[in-house]
């Protein structure tokens, strides 16, 4: 609650920010490093490399669906606007996130499985489903003028959109799916090998690090553009 | 060793590290851009205000921008 004021908000974030920024920046060279001098894998070859885009991108981009499910609830409830920026800043991250996964993931799934896309698939459609929560989410609140409105509308939708996070999860557990298990967050640990494990984290600490500046570098530009909305309007009343 | 010879699978890992990095640069600039922007037009506002002389309005905050 210490962030939820605005001019707080603004001063703690405002060192933070580029720290976010030079970390991700750090991060995601050293990443790429990693990914590309690891060997090969003794069965994916090199899309192995593929992984390391992947997964990041699907993780984080299902953790920003949190994100803005968590934010919409503020906003919904306590109509908080600041939780309202944080959910609006994390749409358009989440569904670009959201798309990289599906579209690198075909780009594996083509030369592993022979295949573009499996329909029946639980984990491609569930991922499908959170780019539409994401898309829909966007296009609610583009199309009410009223932003007040716009805002409880999207709160709503990003609320219900958070059923299909546990689907997204376990459906490899609850499903027969073509898309492998759990091969990290698993109780025995994780199922690879240090030297895919390691490019793997770097790109997921990557991912979430340039997620966060983005974040907050957005948040903040929202709370800006409100008070300029603001000034304007008054400037109108006074004129 | 670095090793950027990806073999028969190029066609597909390229792809997929080209578009991700285009999509991480296109979020990173459009952020970026957005908040400089935004910060600009409230430093003219606010130089505006200051010209005109003093307002005893005091700036709204984002809790009542969002009502209005």
């Amino acid at each position: 609650m210490f962030l939820a004021n605005p001019d707080r908000f603004l001063r703690f974030t405002r060192p933070l920010t580029p720290v976010l920024w030079g970390l991700a920046a750090v991060l995601l060279v050293v990443g790429t490093w990693f990914s590309f001098t690891a060997p090969e894998d003794y069965q994916q070859g090199d899309t192995v490399r593929i992984m390391f885009v992947h997964v990041p991108a699907a993780s984080v981009g299902l953790m920003i669906y949190a994100a803005l499910g968590i934010s919409s609830f503020f906003a919904l409830v306590f109509r908080h606007p600041l939780a309202d920026a944080a959910a609006r800043a994390a749409a358009l991250p989440g569904a670009a996130y959201t798309a990289l996964a599906l579209v690198t993931g075909s780009l594996w799934g083509k030369p592993m499985w022979g295949a573009w896309w499996a329909w029946g698939d639980a984990r491609l459609m569930s991922v499908l489903i959170l780019f539409l929560f994401y898309l829909g989410y966007m296009a609610l609140r583009a199309s009410i003028d009223d932003e007040a409105r716009a805002a409880r509308a999207a709160a709503v939708l990003g609320l219900v959109g958070m059923i299909n996070l546990p689907i997204v999860k376990f459906s490899v557990d609850w499903w027969n799916t073509l898309h492998q298990p759990a091969s990290l967050l698993r109780a025995e640990g994780p199922s690879m090998s240090a030297v895919f494990l390691t490019p793997l984290l770097l790109m997921m600490a990557a991912y979430g690090a340039l997620f966060l500046a983005i974040w907050l570098t957005s948040i903040r530009a929202e709370i800006v553009r409100r008070r300029v909305l603001s000034i304007r309007a008054r400037q109108a009343l006074e004129a | 060793m670095l090793d950027l010879d990806m073999g028969r699978y190029a066609a597909f890992v390229w792809p997929a590290w080209v578009l991700s990095a285009a999509v991480l640069a296109g979020l990173a600039v459009r952020a970026l851009v957005a908040a400089r922007r935004w910060s600009a037009e409230l430093k003219r506002l606010e130089d505006g205000r200051l010209a005109a002389g003093p307002d005893p309005t005091p700036l709204a905050n984002s809790k009542t921008a969002h009502r209005e």
